[in-house]
């Protein structure tokens, strides 16, 4: 299979549990997603295997009638998330009496409430810890409205006070059913919507919705087109690292540090709108191109002096042992755990796992540049920000190559098709899937999977290996996920 | 130095010059009315995530809300200003009005960005679309997100909105009313 690819292969139901019990056992295969669709009045479940190094993406689909479909969480955990997310919008579930969480179905809302398909017979529960646990331990509320500039969302932390014993995340607060906002839309609006589902995933998300389009329209834009729209992602890429690094100042009280990474913050966003006329990028890209021209001498004299200062205010944070002393150890991914839970982005490959959509599956002008992908094994918050620095270097280096080469912008006609495709990108958060069934030209099904929605999995983990109340702040910075992402 | 060799960006300067000028005018307002002390709290009804990053960003060195008298505080309690983002989620109602209603009065409500004005989300079961619907609403800043630089003019606006309900209200009946 050349590089790139997609392939989609029926399953007859049956077959489902085999299938599933041999992917998840074969070494480097992913598990990327899994969702349902109602076609033909009937619902038709897929499932995604990244085949990272045979340079492919597997789609399995099957009808799933009757009784649903076997309990895959047994064999590959990742799917979790997915099957509860099966269950409260198609209510269809893995098996019965199989325990689900609650995922973005707000508490106490009506069998009416909007979904993509039928409700469930009966609504999961949501998680829940008493206030006194035992012991000495009680939960600790927070949320969901939080701190000054957070998303909504509501932590329940169990804590004896100092150690933390268990923690649980709600977030259906964010639930914007963009799902379900995307039937029926032309492409261009699905753009629109797309881009605001994750708005710091902008680029992201949004090329890979552009990609799976094009894919079906069977156009694709200009070599020097594409080679912007991966400027646009590495600086996607770099204003996102450069956040999380101020919130790791700040949520180790480094005030000091933190000033000198808004700096750099608020020197990116300017480059953004100084080249694409956007500080967050939105409306740069266009189904079949790019809509802005860039600006790439802008680039090329703002960005050399401000990754400059970020390596000054990096090497400084390196030695200040007080920061450093906060970050070692501290909320724990185990390379095992990245891999058993199909973890995309830094948090993956701060874990050990050497993954990188842009290398495996490269596309657009990643297919005539290599890309470096910094790996770490310990998978720590350390690690985490050492894999975002050594992805900042190399996201510069890359927009400065591409750049370099020459930058495009206009777009090609995509006329109205029908089909489905599954387009992909590498966000500032991983892996981001975008899988797209259109009919003449308007889209019937859009499966929005941000790479937010594999990697808040692994959070309560992180949180509970060993840490303290306080590290929850850290740990949250070092993921820097949205809960936009997640809910969407 | 060589004359040739200062280079002045034009550009930048009129940037630099523009948030100065909003900048000094906040700071006078904030002074003169609140004593150096106005507090905000933020609260987000389902943005992208986007606006919340401009809002930090006025902390920020090259904004410092804090030189003109204006701080971030966790507590509703303590707030004059409540900043929202976001389509006001209807899931959300709840705990959008509770954290409203937790404000002392004289207070103010700022909707951020084209999401509380209705521009990105239509009203549906999902949102209620424009936050009129649900809170108040005394200024409006539009941007999809505002830039910190727009934020600020929205505050300095919500400054004199904020002295003009001071003004409006009758201190010296205050409890009067409420007594048996
Ligand atoms: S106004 Fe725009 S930037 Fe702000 S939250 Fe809404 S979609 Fe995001």
């Amino acid at each position: 299979m050349s590089a790139d690819t997609a392939s989609t292969l029926l399953l007859d139901r049956m077959d489902v549990e085999s299938h599933v019990q041999a992917m998840a056992q074969t070494p480097g295969v992913r598990f990327a997603d899994f969702f349902g669709s109602i076609e033909d009045d009937q619902l038709v479940i897929r499932l995604v295997w990244a085949l990272d190094r045979e340079h492919e993406y597997r789609v399995v689909r099957w009808p799933a009638r009757g009784t649903g479909y076997p309990p895959l969480s047994e064999v590959a955990p990742a799917a979790f998330v997915e099957e509860c997310e099966i269950y409260e919008q198609f209510g269809v579930s893995p098996g019965k009496g199989r325990a689900l969480n609650r995922l973005v179905i707000p508490p106490r809302a009506e069998h009416s409430f909007p979904r993509l398909g039928t409700a469930p017979a009966r609504e999961r529960p949501l998680p829940h810890a008493s206030h006194y646990v035992s012991g000495d331990a009680f939960e600790f509320p927070f949320g969901p409205v939080r701190g000054v500039g957070q998303e909504s969302m509501y932590m329940g932390l169990v804590t004896s006070g100092e150690e933390l014993i268990d923690l649980y995340l709600l977030q259906w607060h964010k639930h914007r059913g963009i799902e379900r906002r995307l039937r029926g839309e032309g492409v261009a609006r699905a753009l629109f919507v797309v881009e605001r589902a994750e708005g710091l995933s902008a680029v992201g998300n949004g090329w890979a919705l552009c990609r799976a389009v094009e894919e079906i329209a069977e156009v694709s834009p200009h070599p020097a087109v594409n080679r912007s729209r991966g400027v646009a992602l590495e600086l996607e890429r770099l204003y996102n690292h450069a956040a999380a690094i101020v919130a790791l100042c700040q949520s180790t009280g480094l005030a000091v540090g933190q000033a000198q990474g808004e700096i750099v913050l608020e020197q990116l966003l300017r480059l953004n709108a100084a080249v694409f006329g956007h500080r967050y990028l939105f409306g740069v890209l266009a189904p079949g191109g790019t809509s802005r021209a860039a600006d790439a001498d802008a680039l090329m004299t703002t960005l050399p002096p401000t990754m400059d200062t970020l390596r000054r205010l990096v090497d400084a944070l390196w030695t200040t042992n007080s920061f450093v002393d906060r970050l070692e150890s501290c909320g724990i991914v185990t390379p095992a755990d990245a891999a058993r839970l199909g973890l995309v982005g830094p948090i993956a490959r701060a874990s050990g796992q050497d993954i990188d959509t842009r290398r495996d599956h490269a596309f657009g002008p990643y297919r005539d540049v290599a890309v470096e992908v910094p790996v770490r094994a310990t998978g720590d918050v350390m690690a985490r920000m050492s894999v975002m620095v050594a992805e900042m270097e190399e996201s510069a280096r890359l927009a400065l190559d591409l750049a370099g080469a020459g930058l495009g912008t206009g777009t090609v006609e995509v006329p109205p098709a029908t089909g489905s495709a599954l387009g992909w990108c590498e966000s500032p958060r991983g892996e981001s899937l975008l899988w797209v069934d259109l009919d003449a030209g308007r889209i019937r099904r859009a499966r929005v999977r941000p790479g937010s929605v594999r990697n808040w999995r692994s959070f309560d983990d992180a949180a509970r290996s060993r840490n303290v109340f306080t590290d929850i702040a850290i740990i949250e910075a070092s993921f820097w996920l949205t809960v936009a992402g997640l809910a969407r | 130095m060589s004359p040739d060799r200062v280079r002045i960006d034009r550009r930048r300067l009129h940037v630099v010059r523009e948030e100065e000028r909003v900048a000094a005018k906040l700071r006078d307002a904030t002074q003169r009315m609140f004593g150096r002390s106005l507090h905000i709290r933020t609260v987000d009804t389902g943005s992208c995530a986007v606006c919340e990053s401009e809002i930090r960003l006025l902390s920020a060195p090259h904004y410092d809300l804090h030189r003109l008298g204006l701080f971030f505080t966790p507590s509703p309690r303590h707030a004059d200003l409540l900043l929202v983002t976001g389509p006001a989620i209807r899931a959300f109602d709840r705990a959008l009005e509770k954290t409203y209603g937790a404000m002392p009065e004289p207070k103010l409500v700022v909707a951020i960005g084209a999401c509380p004005l209705g521009g990105v989300y239509q009203e549906d079961e999902f949102v209620h679309g424009q936050l009129e619907r649900v809170l108040p609403v005394d200024v409006f800043v539009p941007g999809c997100p505002p830039s910190p630089l727009a934020l600020l003019q929205g505050l300095l606006v919500a400054v004199g909105r904020l002295a003009e309900k001071v003004g409006a209200e009758d201190f010296t009946t205050l409890g009067e009313e409420e007594a048996p």
